[in-house]
């Protein structure tokens, strides 16, 4: 489904990735790891097509993103469900208005608005705080808005850019739980994380994956990939 | 458009009162001025047209000519291209008007009889160009004793004179007028983008977001424009009702002051026809000021993102 293929980013004279490769399959649960500057952000942002790789590709469903045109992106964008580490929710919105923006942006019908903000709201467990804006929510509720945000288009993958690390333990564990969730009804999800804990104790289960970046030496980076089986 | 994409445009005007009440009252004084200049260029060019038209050209005739001789000029005046409303005055017709004329003094009335008055054709041009041309041609007809101008404006030269500073007037009142009205219509655009670049600075966030999110450049723009928009539209109404107002007001004043010449229309259908038009017009270039101004505000902050 998806497929990164000697991809290397650098900004000016700072090497951020070199020759990352790896594949995802449709369902697969993926963690890209690693400490801060080994590049985990710039990956996804590479596959979120904000920014552009100096060397290397990335296919998504047979189709390299680096061919694509720039009136193009935003139809991309659109295939991609993105929860940030810092929530990027419209604070002058409501919880409900923060996700309608989303079905707005895909043109999805107006008379079903309302049926699907609600189901992923009951989705992610804020199903009473429709009306309330981000500013009246906690951290771990304003992730879950963001979360529901991206399920609602309904996407092909959801990128998760350390959508704990802004959370205590028990909120993080939630919102991993959540995850799983998803993960579980079939999407494939693909969560950056600095956090051992989390990928030991959700990287051995099945269909998982672990992608482990090192922070580059210099201008070079060494690149690993593991992949955890069933052990079962 | 959405309903997301409207209320983010209302609530966005909602936030920044002054912002909005600035760009508002700049655009109301701009169409404001837009809608008084396109009236007074309207009457300076009723105006000209009124000089232009009234009868401008006596031809007196002999005094022992045939009713056929008069016709047959009558009709090849009335044939000339140049030449428009051929009216015959006969010697009785012209001791008639020259009673009125003189209506204050009886005593001059007394002293003259119909035969004291030459009969005469008159006419107004298509172009003063054409003036000379004619009295040449009109000397040249035997029936013809005379060729002269009206008589209350004087000789050939002063009708040329005032005609053409007339026209002169009213090409210089347009190009100021256009100077002017261009250099407000700038200064409005400026006010837009500056407001709507202002709005972005607050919105950057936003936009960067719904850029991530997958937005297209046109679901991004489409909040602002229409932002823009309602303050163009609010901005031209109000402008064009102010002036509106103003010539309704002053329209009986102005109508006793010109007396005769129809500076302005006298049916009100007319009037609200004309300045009906106007306000189509002054639409159609306030959603064009918008939408370029928000336009260019929105790609200058896409651009230095």
């Amino acid at each position: 489904m998806l497929k990164v293929k000697g991809v290397t980013k650098t900004y000016g004279t700072i090497v951020a990735l070199t020759d990352v490769s790896f594949e995802v399959e449709k369902g697969n649960f993926v963690f890209v790891t690693g400490p801060s500057g080994s590049g985990k952000t710039t990956l996804l942002r590479l596959i979120l097509k904000d920014i552009t790789p100096n060397k290397g590709k990335i296919i998504l469903d047979g189709k390299d993103i680096g061919n694509l045109k720039r009136k193009e992106i935003p139809a991309y964008r659109q295939e991609i469900g993105m929860v940030f580490q810092d929530f990027r929710i419209l604070p002058e919105r409501t919880v409900r208005e923060n996700i309608e923006v989303a079905l707005a942006i895909i043109k999805a019908p107006s008379d079903e608005w309302n049926k699907r903000v609600n189901e992923v709201l009951e989705v992610v467990g804020l199903g009473d705080r429709k009306d309330l804006f981000p500013s009246q929510l906690s951290g771990g509720e304003i992730q879950r808005v963001s979360l529901a945000r991206a399920l609602v288009v309904e996407p092909k993958i959801i990128l998760a850019d350390e959508p704990t690390g802004n959370l205590d333990w028990e909120t993080a564990e939630g919102i991993m739980e959540l995850f799983e969730k998803i993960n579980k009804k079939g999407k494939t999800v693909i969560v950056a994380t600095h956090h051992e804990l989390i990928v030991e104790k959700h990287g051995g289960k099945l269909n998982r994956k672990v992608v482990k970046l090192t922070k580059p030496k210099k201008r070079k980076v060494e690149t690993k990939e593991k992949e955890i089986k069933n052990k079962s | 458009m959405s309903s997301i994409q409207v209320k983010t445009a209302f609530s966005s005007i909602r936030r920044s009162p002054f912002q909005a009440a600035a760009a508002i009252f700049v655009l109301t004084i701009t169409f404001f001025i837009v809608t008084m200049l396109a009236t007074l260029v309207y009457s300076s060019d009723r105006v000209l047209k009124h000089f232009e038209t009234r009868p401008q050209i006596i031809a007196f005739l002999e005094d022992d000519i045939s009713a056929k001789d008069v016709s047959v000029l009558q009709v090849k005046l009335g044939n000339d291209e140049r030449i428009k409303n051929v009216v015959y005055i006969s010697k009785d017709e012209a001791l008639v008007i020259y009673k009125e004329a003189t209506v204050d003094n009886p005593l001059l009335s007394e002293l003259v009889s119909p035969s004291s008055f030459p009969a005469s054709l008159e006419f107004s041009l298509a172009d003063l160009i054409y003036a000379e041309e004619i009295i040449d041609e009109l000397g040249n007809e035997e029936i013809v004793n005379e060729v002269g101008f009206t008589a209350n404006i004087g000789g050939r030269a002063e009708l040329k004179d005032a005609v053409s500073r007339l026209r002169t007037i009213t090409k210089y009142f347009r190009i100021g007028g256009a100077i002017f009205v261009g250099a407000l219509m700038f200064t409005s655009f400026l006010v837009l983008l500056i407001i709507i670049g202002m709005r972005l600075t607050s919105r950057r966030q936003e936009v960067e977001i719904l850029d991530l999110i997958g937005a297209t450049g046109a679901f991004i723009r489409a909040p602002i424009v229409l932002e823009a928009v309602i303050y163009a539209l609010v901005g031209v109404f109000l402008g064009w009702l102010l002036a509106l107002i103003l010539v309704l007001y002053s329209t009986p004043s102005v109508i006793v002051y010109f007396g005769n010449i129809s500076v302005l229309p006298r049916d009100t259908l007319e009037l609200l026809t004309f300045f009906g038009i106007l306000l189509g017009i002054q639409i159609i270039i306030g959603i064009l000021l918008a939408v370029s101004g928000s336009s260019l505000a929105v790609a200058r902050a896409r651009k230095t993102k």
